[in-house]
């Protein structure tokens, strides 16, 4: 257990150590001037060549590139991700502010996509071939087709302006409300960017849980589970059992598709996120912000890989060490 | 039924292709269909839907019907571009890791699982933010994000490949690399190829118009994404142009991503036909439904003294080619005693195995005849009648011990649920399991095992357990010894023999293995090409054969292989 998870955990920490580089790279090998991507874009046109020079020399730009390197991780370990051009603010500041909106709504639309796609993509594995599956497939696959940027708009137009249902912008109230006020009002302003990011992951878990079921219904087990005499109910437990399996790791090897989602979610509701701080970010040409974000949503994606190798032989006791093999 | 339900994904796949057509049809066509150029103000701003402006205009007097018929090239054309470009080099990475392995294979691969854990779509966006926003970048900026899927895909494939016997053969041979490559690699890889070039099309699609929702496309060029992307920045939704300006692009986009998922599920299904929900082709080993459709007459009584009784069944296999598997086979079985079926691969012994416990599925169809067993025919009992006779009065020992056992429970659950149907208490279910469990030679110690954490041997004692723990009257055996050493075989049919005395039970035992069979059962029964030839008590079938098939069958069992040959079975299975 421990060596595995030692291993995952390498591996991921790996990951996250080439994202890191990446970070580092990207000012310094993309187009233009290291210090285009520090200074604020107003300001970058009819500076000085002095000025730029004093700027690279702030950042410490104008060192070698292994010193720069060594002070980037120096900073790093400091919990340093830089100064937000737009915000005038630590970068960490900035994201801190907007971390829990995202964890909520990722976290909630991870659940429900989760629940409605393995529930949806089982009955219609059961049903395959059946004029019912087809229609849920079919109708699944034309969903998840949506892009959910397009999606948002549609629901934000029929629930919010036609039938004035549902707040339009931000997750939180204008109006100072607390207690339960308050917490009314947050989840009343969460259930569209909700439901948005659930209808864009649905069809993912759905294909996966259909696929695995149908797979798992034509193994040998299901046809002794029958020869045994169990019952629908029966078989149903054994199937269903190993056919989550997969649909698990995909479904959180896939958060990295969610977290994406979450951008182009919150840029339709204008909801407080780090999707919306991205978007906020690349039209403002707020780099450090940006690669701040990216690092912060690339480290939690890891995490909740890792997590999801951790767990894994909790379902698959395949791979759980035991004792040697009786032969 | 079948017939229509087979068609699903393939009739998913010719409307997407349809859909993809049209819109490729309305970008190549595009200056014929819009009369107005895109990207400059042509009328008054905010117009509704005319002749003219089809539909209607937005905030700065761009056409937006234009925009919608001009937006459909950048989708395509990125998609395209970047599904080629991606699917390219994927395709390189895992024929020279798969293929050439080496010190590249690890290193590769290994960039191929960074590449898939880190969060595809915020790297894209950043990686567009840097990088700028033409279009050949994002084409760019998109495969390199995107090659990593199929890279992984094709990985797996190419090593499959570079085993078989073709392969490894041209390379003892000494043929070059390019040439096997060539030859012999890469046209395996067409299929899986296109599938995953279809899939990766249709996230390009959708990663473009995000971009450009985001304001990360191409400046100078209207696509469907940027349309929605001034939409919403000038909240589009807050004026009456909004059903014109957000809904026509948004609908085109889904057109075409729905139209690559489309063909790429159908794609999937021809590579895994499981996903139609039936069988494609006839299998030679038989599991499917029965039930045939016209009512018969009540069977004239079980014969006296016998425990099970089959008359004149005959099964059939429908779809493509129709076989015969199972043709007007009768016999009788005495209570406690052991009769052997004996056959080779395909003469239709399994299928009679399956038919007997009503464990036929579609296409496999019970045409004529009966099986009584204590008097009732078990043909006629539907949905849960027929589950209660199955384990209680006629149950299975089946072939391939690994297999039959479901992997995420130890056996002694196993045991236990098929006890628990005829006992009160789960208590009592537990306690019989362990009873049953110790009686077939499995140690107290093992109970708790997960199935891969026992022998083969240890395996098919545990089915046995299974099949024997409610008592039934009948235990059908279909080659429950396949596949062990001589040693396990031996000690595994005793087992069944004890059993059988102990529990009064009959035993139909199952097998190609005619000596196997002639030292352990009552009575024979030969099948071949899904008849009977021959039938007796063993002692006259085995001594005095009459039937040339029998000798046959007798004479191939001195050569026997230790090894049953299974192969070309397992081949027609999936």
């Amino acid at each position: 257990m421990l060596t595995r998870g030692l291993r995952r955990g390498l591996g991921y920490a790996a990951v996250l150590f080439v994202a890191l580089l990446l970070n580092f790279a990207l000012p310094r090998i993309a187009p233009g001037d290291p210090a285009d991507y520090l200074l604020p874009p107003e300001a970058a046109g009819d500076v000085t060549p002095q000025q730029r020079q004093e700027a690279l020399s702030d950042f410490g730009l104008d060192a070698s590139i292994p010193v720069q390197l060594q002070q980037y991780f120096v900073n790093l370990a400091q919990g340093d991700l830089g100064l937000s051009v737009r915000y005038a603010r630590p970068v960490t500041e900035v994201l801190a502010d907007r971390i829990a909106w995202t964890a909520m709504l990722v976290g909630g639309a991870l659940v429900l996509s989760t629940l409605f796609g393995v529930l949806l993509g089982f009955a219609s594995a059961w049903r395959r071939g059946s004029a019912a599956d087809t229609g849920t497939l079919t109708s699944v696959m034309v969903i998840d087709a949506m892009p959910p940027f397009f999606t948002g708009l549609l629901l934000m137009f029929v629930f919010s302006v036609q039938l004035d249902l549902l707040p339009v912008f931000g997750a939180l109230p204008a109006s100072g409300a607390t207690g339960v006020a308050l917490a009314g009002d947050v989840l009343e302003r969460l259930i569209l960017p909700l439901v948005t990011l659930t209808l864009g992951y649905l069809g993912t878990v759905y294909l996966v849980a259909r696929a695995s079921l149908i797979g798992e219904l034509e193994e040998d087990y299901v046809l002794m589970a029958r020869a045994k005499g169990l019952d629908a109910r029966g078989i149903r437990r054994h199937a269903q059992r190993n056919a989550l399996i997969p649909v698990t790791t995909i479904t959180l090897v896939g958060l990295g598709t969610l977290v994406g989602g979450a951008a182009v979610v919150e840029t339709v509701f204008s909801y407080p996120g780090l999707g919306l701080l991205i978007y906020d970010a690349v039209l403002t040409r707020d780099y450090p912000l940006l690669q701040g974000a990216f690092l912060l949503l690339a480290a939690g994606v890891l995490l909740a890989n890792f997590v999801a190798d951790l767990l894994y032989p909790l379902l698959d006791p395949r791979v759980r060490p035991t004792g040697a093999q009786v032969g | 039924m079948t017939g229509k339900a087979s068609s699903t994904g393939r009739r998913l796949g010719w409307i997407g292709a349809a859909l993809l057509i049209v819109s490729a049809l309305v970008a190549i066509f595009a200056p014929l269909l819009a009369s107005h150029d895109p990207e400059a103000p042509s009328g008054a701003p905010y117009q509704s839907p005319s002749l003219e402006f089809r539909l209607g205009t937005n905030d700065v007097g761009q056409d937006l019907f234009a925009q919608l018929v001009y937006g459909a090239r950048i989708s395509l054309t990125i998609g395209f571009l970047s599904a080629v470009l991606a699917t390219l080099l994927g395709l390189a990475v895992a024929v020279v890791a798969g293929y050439f392995r080496g010190r590249v294979e690890g290193p590769l691969m290994r960039v191929v699982d960074l590449t898939l854990a880190l969060p595809f779509f915020v790297l894209v966006i950043v990686l567009a933010a840097f990088f700028g926003r033409g279009l050949l970048i994002t084409v760019v900026v998109i495969s390199a994000v995107l090659w990593a899927k199929p890279a992984r895909v094709l990985y797996s494939n190419v090593v499959k490949v570079r085993e078989y016997q073709h392969v490894l053969a041209a390379r003892a041979m000494g043929a070059s690399p390019q040439r096997i490559l060539g030859r012999h690699v890469v046209p395996r890889l067409t299929t899986l190829g296109v599938s995953q070039f279809v899939r990766t099309a249709n996230v390009a699609v959708f990663l473009e118009a995000a971009l450009a929702f985001l304001g990360l496309g191409d400046p100078t060029r209207i696509s469907w994404g940027s349309m929605l992307f001034f939409a919403n920045a000038r909240s589009a939704f807050l004026t009456d142009a909004w059903l014109y300006w957000i809904v026509p692009p948004g609908v085109a986009l889904t057109i075409v991503i729905v139209g690559f998922a489309f063909v790429g599920y159908a794609l999937e299904e021809r590579t895994d036909p499981r996903l139609a929900g039936r069988r494609t082709r006839p299998r030679t080993r038989a599991r499917s439904g029965d039930r045939s459709e016209t009512e018969r007459p009540s069977p004239a009584p079980q014969a006296p003294g016998t425990v099970l009784e089959v008359r004149n069944l005959t099964v059939r296999y429908g779809g493509e080619h129709e076989v015969c598997a199972v043709d007007d086979v009768s016999f009788t079985l005495a209570p406690g005693r052991t009769l052997g079926l004996v056959g080779e691969s395909g003469s239709g012994k399994s299928t009679l195995a399956f038919a007997l416990l009503g464990l036929l599925r579609p296409p496999a169809q019970v045409l004529a005849g009966s099986v009584l067993l204590a008097g009732r025919d078990l043909r006629t009992l539907r949905g849960p009648e027929a589950t209660r006779i199955r384990g209680r009065q006629i149950s299975l020992v089946p072939q391939g011990a690994m297999s039959a056992l479901n992997p995420a429970y130890t056996v002694h659950r196993q045991v236990s649920e098929a006890a628990a149907l005829t006992r009160p208490s789960s208590d009592e279910a537990d306690a019989r399991a362990t009873e049953m469990l110790e009686r077939v030679g499995i140690d107290r110690a093992r109970h708790r095992a997960y199935p891969h954490e026992l022998s083969g041997g240890m395996r098919q004692r545990a089915l046995i357990a299974m099949a024997v723990v409610n008592e039934p009257r009948v235990v059908v055996a279909d080659e429950p010894v396949t596949g062990l050493d001589v040693v396990t075989q031996g000690r595994i049919l005793h087992l069944l023999l004890e059993l059988r005395e102990q529990l009064g039970l009959a035993v139909i035992l199952i097998s190609h293995d005619m000596p196997l069979v002639a030292r352990t059962v009552d009575d024979i029964v030969v099948m071949q090409e899904g008849r009977i030839v021959e039938s007796g008590p063993v002692e006259t079938v085995a001594r005095t054969p009459r039937h040339p098939h029998t000798r046959a069958l007798l004479q191939v069992g001195e050569l026997r292989p230790l090894r049953a040959p299974e192969s070309d079975r397992s081949g027609v299975r999936r």
